[in-house]
């Protein structure tokens, strides 16, 4: 199993979820996270004052799926999130080594 | 002929000295008895009243109806043996020469037989405005009594008199003078030698205490801690006291001394072989009763409602009807509770809301605002203030809110099942309500930004208004803000909320989910969705009601929904729409074939052609459509026409309360707007907001709103037509604006702003296509914009747009600037603001 961690920019969200749908992947964690990667933030102006806009607002979108999938769900992603422009966001791809079902205990291939 | 008499005169007093002297005689005799207390005061005061009368009636009768009043202590007939008589002379009409006649009439013989007379004398007109300057004169009215006279010149004295809001400033008034005077004996009623008047616990905090009540509620006395008999104990020893005082000393001695307390004692018949064991008993008994009528006064003063209104009064439980009844019939009164509420933070009581409850069935929406100042109360009530929520609650609970906004009732306890709302529909609506409340007074260091944006809006009561109605459409499955605009349409019409105001809140209504769409769905770093934005919402004002609006609605679906992350991205819609607006605008023109033209044709007034406006607003910013409504385009237009080199064409009007709007057209020409800056400051004007714009063919519209605080247009029936002819002389270079300005050198070119705080300077090339844009923030001031304006035009640069506002003191100036037809290079920027920069220091 592979867990699938993508940080994206937020208008992206729905249509990753549509693209990973298609690819019958239902369960996800979508959490509201902040950081910056190349971009380093940048610089706002608001009437005549500078603010150093360092943490900008992202998404995260955890998976967990099959070794078979995680290529399909990892380009499905990409295409889903890209814009083109700096600040599209990272994909993470990490070995999971157990999963437990928490409401039967048990544990799942 | 006199108007019906208050008493007829008896026979007695005819020998004013003798009739006084055997009074007195009566009452010395009855004070070295010991008995000098109220019933003897009492029965002294009626003998003065009958000499009064007797007076009264052989005094040549005067032409103005008259009434004579006893005051303070005598009105309350506790006249001692040598207290003033305090009189008040009230006439019907103008005090002339029969007036003047009956006065020496009346009062010189009681002069001639040494009565020291504490008298006024007034015209009924003058208690049309409370004497504030004269709170003793006040408090000794309430205890006015009716002598002799006109009664009902007394009845109209009374009405006039006694209101809710005089009563109000009397008990204020009285609560501070008891402070001074308790603060001159150190606080304590246990003095030595005590002041049986002005002493804590004495006469004077005695007739306070009734004082109160009587203001405030009549049962008040028989609730507090003392039982009314003791308390009437307490009034006749005192009195007691103190005619001993008057009888020993022959005057208007009221200081207990050592020396007397002897004489007091034995007077009283307090028993003890010794004369220090008298006195102590003496004393202990003073202390005792003064005592009694410190702890009534204390809890008068914790307890009375303080009045607050027309039959509110202000207790410990709220605010609460003083005549529940009274109450339940005059439905407009129930507002004025809650308003009065907010204003003393505090609730409606209990009492008041069951009240309500009860009766509020009874009345439909309109009883509620029968008039134009019962409407114009209700939007101050909602101007969001720490409170609001727990009143609109309260009013949602005893059933008046769904009254008064019946599209209210249409959502009571309304469910919508959903993943996101965790409140019912009219709870959440109160949520965002309170949640714009708390934008307000000591708000979290989080949202200090959007509190700011708050504090810079005008009309936040149409916010509240906005968010009351924003949901009221979800009675209905489908669209609901379709509905709720439709619902909120019918509201505004009842409460006669019309033009900006109107479109403002329908607008609000109509697109309150837009902003959260765009900010949480839509990549707001995307340029293009900023200005789609930025062209939906059209001005910076409709921006940052929208703002909130989103921030309190996304606030109230549940604890959890907005989170920082999410106030951080509806943060950078927001500062990107407004720079959007405020910086880029000057880079979208109105074309030749507009589109959105339509709402300007469609309604042409008839002296102004199609063809005309389209000359007129073509090459000006798209902004200015959105600025501006029809008949003020309309007016623009009349205005350029024929506009020669040179000339000024202006219109004047006042368009809110205390602000002006001037609207100046001309051609464009070297430091214009400095000099139309420059004449408005000449004139004591105070620019608020406004717009200048320019057309590429070197029209120029400025539209300047501002205060006159100096009232020139006000006392110059021809302030306009002179504003006029000088703008034409500065522009056309016949007169020069700065020697206009010497005159007021000190005020405008020195005047400083109430509010400090470093101003803000900024050129950036940046932002727009055409030019160079200069922000500056500053605090507000008479004259600022001129001097802003004349370093502009110092370094050469061409204003071509300039948008100006005020927030609180606080001056938004947005500069469009041009160089030789060029934006300014880097160099040019620094010299630019290096110099702005130095002048705002040098203000500060």
């Amino acid at each position: 199993m592979k867990l699938i961690k993508s940080i994206v920019r937020p208008n992206k969200v729905d249509e990753v979820k549509d693209a990973l749908a298609k690819l019958n992947i239902a369960g996800m964690t979508v959490t509201e996270v902040r950081g910056h990667g190349k971009q380093k933030g940048h610089t706002a102006i608001y009437r005549g004052k500078e603010y150093n806009v360092s943490l900008l607002p992202k998404m995260e979108i955890e998976v967990v799926v099959a070794d078979a999938v995680a290529d399909d769900v990892v380009k499905a992603i990409v295409t889903a999130a890209r814009t083109g422009e700096i600040g599209d966001g990272r994909v993470f791809v990490l070995p999971v080594l157990e999963s437990y079902r928490i409401r039967t205990g048990e544990r799942e291939a | 002929m006199r108007e019906p008499s208050i008493t007829q005169p008896g026979a007695a007093g005819r020998n004013l000295a003798a009739s006084i002297a055997a009074a007195r005689d009566e009452l010395r005799g009855d004070i070295a008895r010991g008995a000098g207390g109220r019933t003897v005061l009492e029965r002294y005061s009626d003998r003065a009243d009958v000499l009064l009368r007797q007076l009264f009636a052989e005094a040549p009768a005067p032409k103005a109806p008259v009434a004579v009043l006893a005051l303070g202590g005598y009105g309350r007939r506790h006249l001692c043996l040598h207290s003033d008589i305090d009189l008040l002379i009230l006439f019907g009409g103008a005090i002339g020469v029969s007036e003047e006649a009956f006065l020496r009439a009346f009062l010189h013989p009681l002069w001639d037989v040494g009565v020291v007379v504490g008298h006024q004398v007034r015209e009924l007109s003058e208690f049309e405005q409370l004497e504030t300057d004269n709170p003793e004169f006040l408090l000794a009215l309430i205890d006015a009594r009716p002598l002799a006279g006109a009664r009902p010149l007394f009845d109209r004295f009374s009405s006039a008199f006694h209101t809710a809001s005089t009563h109000a400033f009397i008990l204020r008034s009285l609560l501070g003078l008891i402070d001074v005077r308790h603060a001159g004996f150190n606080d304590t009623l246990y003095q030595l030698e005590p002041d049986v008047k002005e002493a804590p616990g004495a006469l004077r905090d005695l007739s306070a205490t009734r004082t109160i009540a009587l203001l405030t509620d009549p049962l008040l006395l028989r609730k507090g801690p003392t039982e009314p008999a003791r308390f009437d104990d307490a009034e006749d020893f005192l009195l007691r006291v103190r005619s001993i005082l008057h009888l020993e000393a022959g005057r208007n001695q009221n200081v207990l001394g050592h020396e007397l307390q002897e004489r007091t004692a034995e007077l009283m018949g307090y028993p003890g072989a010794e004369a220090h064991q008298r006195v102590e008993r003496l004393m202990s008994d003073y202390f005792r009763h003064a005592r009694i009528v410190s702890r009534s006064l204390g809890w008068a003063r914790r307890t009375a409602p303080l009045p607050v209104g027309p039959n509110l009064g202000l207790s410990r439980d709220g605010i609460r009807f003083m005549d529940p009844i009274q109450a339940a019939r005059n439905p407009a009164s129930w507002m004025c509770a809650f308003e009065a509420a907010v204003e003393h933070h505090t609730s409606v009581s209990e009492e008041a809301l069951s009240c309500i409850q009860q009766h509020v069935d009874r009345y439909r929406a309109d009883d509620f605002f029968p008039g134009t100042n019962d409407r114009a109360a209700l939007v101050v009530f909602l101007k969001p203030t720490r409170g609001l929520y727990d009143r609109l609650s309260e009013m949602h609970d005893c059933g008046l809110l769904g009254r008064v906004f019946p599209e209210f009732q249409a959502i009571s306890w309304r469910v919508v099942r959903d993943f996101y709302h965790k409140y019912t529909v009219d709870e959440h609506t109160l949520l965002t309500i309170r949640n714009l409340e708390r934008l307000t007074g000591d708000v979290e260091p989080g949202r200090q930004r959007f509190a700011n944006v708050l504090a810079g809006l005008s009309h936040t009561e149409l916010l509240v208004l906005s968010l009351l109605l924003h949901d009221v459409g979800k009675w209905r499955e489908d669209d609901h803000a379709v509905e709720s605009e439709r619902m909120a349409d019918a509201a505004l019409t009842r409460l006669q909320i019309t033009g900006e105001a109107r479109a403002t809140v329908l607008f609000l209504i109509r697109h309150h989910i837009q902003m959260a769409l765009v900010a949480f769905r839509r990549d707001t770093e995307d340029p293009d969705v900023v200005k789609e934005f930025a062209d939906f919402v059209g001005t910076e004002d409709r921006l940052k009601m929208l703002c909130l609006i989103t921030l309190a609605d996304v606030g109230a679906v549940s604890p959890d929904t907005l989170t920082p992350w999410k106030e951080e991205l509806l943060w950078r819609l927001y500062v990107d729409t407004y720079n959007h607006l405020t910086q880029r605008y000057g880079d979208e023109r109105i074309g030749r074939n507009q589109a959105g033209l339509d709402r300007l044709t469609a309604d042409l007034p008839a002296d102004v052609t199609k063809p005309e406006l389209e000359r007129f607003v073509e090459g000006l910013p798209q902004r200015y459509l959105h600025l501006f409504a029809p008949a003020a385009i309309h007016q623009h237009v009349r205005l350029a026409r024929n506009i020669r080199p040179d000339e000024v064409h202006v219109s004047l009007d006042r368009v809110d309360g205390a602000v002006w709007s001037l609207a100046v057209v001309t051609l464009d020409k070297p430091k214009l707007f400095s000099n139309i800056c420059g004449v408005l400051s000449s004139f004591g004007m105070n620019i608020l907001r406004g717009n200048a714009l320019t057309n590429p063919n070197g029209l120029v519209l400025d539209v300047f709103h501002f205060t006159d605080d100096e009232s020139f247009l006000e006392m110059n029936p021809d302030a306009p037509s002179r504003i006029a002819a000088v703008l034409a002389d500065v522009v056309a270079g016949r007169e020069d604006v700065a020697v206009r300005l010497r005159g007021r050198e000190r005020g405008v070119l020195h005047s400083k702003s109430s509010i400090r705080f470093p101003p803000v300077v900024r050129a950036g090339n940046e932002t727009s296509s055409r030019y160079t844009i200069l922000d500056i923030v500053a605090p507000n001031e008479l004259g600022l914009l001129y001097r802003i304006s004349r370093v502009i035009a110092e370094h050469g640069c061409d204003v071509d747009l300039v948008l100006i506002a005020t927030e609180g003191g606080k001056a938004i100036d947005v500069f469009h600037l041009t160089q030789r037809g060029a934006k300014l290079t880097e160099a040019e920027q620094l010299a630019l603001t290096s110099d702005l920069q130095r002048t705002l220091e040098e203000i500060r």
